[in-house]
């Protein structure tokens, strides 16, 4: 379907090679990963399929690409309508109309297909994916799950052979997510489309891949099944590095085949391991919290005590009230009624310098903090505003991301530099508490477990909470001690990580699901078990 | 109430009282064309992006109002009559005859300003409502494909401009809980920029993507229909006009 010949890519004003010779064949009907770092040029990748890249974006292209035979050297982006539908990291800004029906039939009248045709695929298109409900809703008033579909419905309508979704989960919560996922796996096993997608959290998508294009960095590309690329990389999920851990004679990729691996050692006995609750002393302490936007609530009695030390995640689904609860926290939103306190005060007082040092934030887009030209301007900003020796900031953004040189203007730099960056600007200051909305987002392995490191470390040197809202069961997992879980604007769970995510299936980390009913929820809770057992 | 009206049918009605207005000339009516508009905006907008742009409307008239009647007595003409007070002369040379700044302010002089003032203000307020109650999109639809070219370029700009006043409310929070007090406009103009610019993009992007501008003719998914409604409300204006400009 898809034949890759020799290709190479290079953008200008870069030394720095995307890709280079990469040939393979793509079947019909296949479903294909492409996995790498951030920043790595996943994107590139997808967008050469349908000649986004280069006809869009500039860029030397050697060799050749051709999809169904057409060769994407020789034609626009738009002639390629009808056999490639491409759904965008943020399907939000790829929105051309404001209704979900006519988003649909947008790509249709565009080709000028017949109103028969056209009615006749949207319907289709609307029970496939489930939408019939919202057809006639307007798109800036769906969820983000919701979002997605429409993208991608607004894709199949067009009847694609290819299907190239460029993250398509990474703002979802777990559960839809799944449900995302699940239609993708459909429309490859009933309708034989090939569908391309690049994702970072690997746990979600790993198990319905046929293959993996592995983009190491460096212009060098690897293909192969989902077990052959991972057996050697550095990019892999829980589920790998259990197996890795273990020293499984296989590996698996699904939570199926490695529970099958390793039932012997569920089969053990391990003395209950008693979960310390310890007592700290209150820092943020919310109190019969209500907020109301336009009528409808998005917190309802909210109550709570987060103390010293404690790192705890909010989570919910889309649109529970994750980020009402972090901006009233942080003094950005009025509570309707109810109370929130901070160390003593009310968050909205705060000012200037005082409020830095009260109070660090990660806004969900960690660049809305950023303003300066380089980033030795934010970091020399950061030292300034905080009395701090000349370096200081950027000696802590060197500790958690070495290599990132001082005259790379902030824009430039990966996913996970910037959020570096932004995490010393706003650390530089010593905040006695920090708030982190969606850090993670578009964070590969290695990142977030850089990312992981860093926070962790504040919370115990330092003695100061962390309060952050994610859809990242892994991080979850790996970084909190407790959990709130947010519903329609009410606590529905409130308890220890280990807890509050076994509860739900749904929310439940991949190591969890393996090694269920043991309470284990990472890699290092399931080796850490079995040394103290042997 | 809620049946939807044909998208030209509010513009047209716009047109013909705006020609009627300016014909007409009184102030008397013009204001109660800005009420009939009002009322009509609150009873059948539907909470859509685009439906305050009608208060928008009212609060440009509103400062041309003011505008002209600062300007009209400061400036200009003098019209003699009542006299309502007399702020200081400014000399001008003896080549600009007919023009003074300053001097006595009549009662008639500012009438004057503010009857044009309001009649201008009134044709604004009169495409507001049509704005109002109209989808862009829906408007765009009924236009023949050379203007649907440059319609779906103003939609897009247009529909830029809540997103980038979200973006901003978002960048300032955020940059307030740095510690940046004050709005300095380079610290938002920068990452706002940044932000309109990576959001056109990917806009043109997925146009692109999905096949605009690929064929020279469009086809169209759910024709607008023109009503019995729409010539009523069209015919009824028309008439209103003609009242207007044989008064």
């Amino acid at each position: 379907m898809i034949t890759f010949e020799n290709v190479s890519l290079i953008y200008p004003q870069s030394t720095k090679t995307v890709l280079e010779g990469l040939s393979c064949e793509i079947q019909e009907g296949e479903m294909i990963l492409v996995m790498g770092h951030t920043g790595s040029g996943k994107s590139s990748l997808l967008r050469l399929i349908n000649g986004l890249v280069p006809h869009h974006t500039g860029g030397i292209l050697a060799g050749d690409i051709s999809v169904d035979g057409i060769s994407t050297r020789n034609v626009k982006p738009g002639s390629l309508a009808h056999l490639v539908g491409i759904v965008g990291q943020n399907p939000i800004n790829g929105f051309v109309t404001d209704i979900v029906e006519e988003e649909l039939a947008f790509g249709m009248e565009a080709l000028n297909i017949p109103q028969d045709v056209m009615r006749k695929r949207v319907e289709e298109v609307l029970d496939l994916l489930g939408l019939n409900a919202i057809r006639s809703r307007t798109i800036s008033t769906l969820s983000g799950g919701e979002q997605q579909r429409v993208a991608i419905g607004a894709a199949l309508v067009m009847h694609p052979k290819v299907l190239v979704l460029d993250e398509p989960t990474s703002a979802l919560d777990p559960i839809a997510a799944e449900e995302v996922l699940s239609i993708l796996h459909r429309l490859v096993h009933d309708l034989s489309v090939t569908v391309i997608l690049a994702e970072h959290r690997l746990e979600r998508v790993i198990q319905f891949v046929d293959r993996i294009i592995y983009i190491e960095g460096n212009g060098d590309t690897a293909i192969g099944r989902p077990e052959e690329i991972l057996k050697n990389s550095t990019l892999v999920p829980p589920i790998i590095r259990l197996s890795r851990a273990l020293n499984l004679s296989e590996f698996g990729t699904s939570v199926r085949e490695v529970r099958r691996l390793t039932a012997d050692i569920r089969d053990k006995s391990f003395p209950e391991v008693q979960s310390s609750v310890g007592t700290h002393s209150p820092v943020i302490e919310i109190e019969s919290l209500t907020i109301t936007y336009g009528g409808k609530r998005a917190l309802d009695s909210v109550k709570t005590t987060i103390g010293a030390g404690e790192i705890v995640a909010v989570m919910g689904r889309n649109g529970a009230g994750k980020s009402s609860l972090l901006e009233t926290v942080v003094g950005l939103l009025q509570p309707h009624s109810g109370t929130v306190l901070v160390n003593n005060r009310d968050p909205r007082t705060l000012k200037g310098a005082e409020r830095r040092t009260a109070i660090g934030y990660v806004p969900q887009e960690p660049s809305d903090l950023l303003y300066k030209q380089s980033v030795r301007d934010e970091c020399a900003q950061a030292d300034a505003d905080n009395d701090l020796l000349s370096g200081a900031t950027f000696a802590f953004l060197n500790s958690l991301v070495p290599n990132i040189s001082l005259d790379t203007n902030p824009h430039d730099l990966s996913e996970g530099q910037r959020l570096a960056l932004v995490l010393s600007v706003v650390l530089s200051s010593n905040p006695q508490l920090l708030v982190l909305d969606e850090p993670t987002r578009g964070l590969d392995y290695q990142a977030k477990a850089l990312f992981t490191l860093a926070l962790k470390e504040y919370a115990t040197s330092l003695n100061y909470p962390v309060l952050l809202a994610t859809h990242d069961v892994e991080l979850v997992a790996e970084l909190s001690d407790r959990v709130l879980f947010l519903a329609e604007g009410e606590i529905v769970a409130d308890g220890p990580t280990l807890d509050v995510l076994l509860s739900s299936p749904a929310f439940a980390p991949q190591v969890a699901k393996i090694m269920s009913p043991k309470p284990w929820l990472t890699v290092n809770d399931v080796v850490s078990a079995l040394e103290n057992n042997s | 109430m809620r049946k939807p009206l044909h998208p030209l049918t509010m513009w047209i009605w716009a047109i013909l009282l705006s020609i009627g207005a300016v014909a007409l000339d009184n102030v008397w009516v013009a204001l109660a064309l800005i009420a009939f508009s009002a009322t009509l905006v609150r009873l059948r907008s539907d909470g859509s992006p685009w439906s305050s742009s009608f208060w928008w409307a009212l609060r440009i008239g509103l400062f041309i109002i003011a505008f002209r009647a600062v300007v009209g007595a400061l400036i200009g003409v003098p019209i003699p009559g009542t006299n309502l007070f007399t702020i200081p002369r400014l000399d001008l040379p003896s080549w600009m005859p007919g023009i003074r700044i300053g001097g006595a302010v009549t009662l008639e002089r500012l009438a004057s300003s503010v009857h044009e003032g309001v009649i201008i203000a009134t044709m604004i307020a009169l495409f507001g409502a049509a704005t109002s109650l109209t989808s862009p999109h829906k408007l765009l639809r009924v236009l023949p494909v050379f203007i649907y070219e440059i319609g779906i370029t103003l939609v897009i700009a247009t529909s830029v401009f809540p997103q980038l006043a979200a973006s901003f409310q978002r960048i300032r929070k955020a940059q307030k809980l740095r510690g940046i007090e004050g709005n300095k406009f380079r610290n938002l103009a920068l990452p706002l920029l940044e932000e309109s610019l990576t959001r056109s993009l990917q806009l043109a992007e997925s146009m692109d993507s999905r096949g605009y501008g690929v064929s020279r003719k469009r086809s169209r998914y759910r024709p607008e229909k023109w009503h019995r409604r729409d010539s009523v409300i069209v015919m009824t204006t028309f008439l209103a006009l003609i009242t207007m400009v044989a008064a």
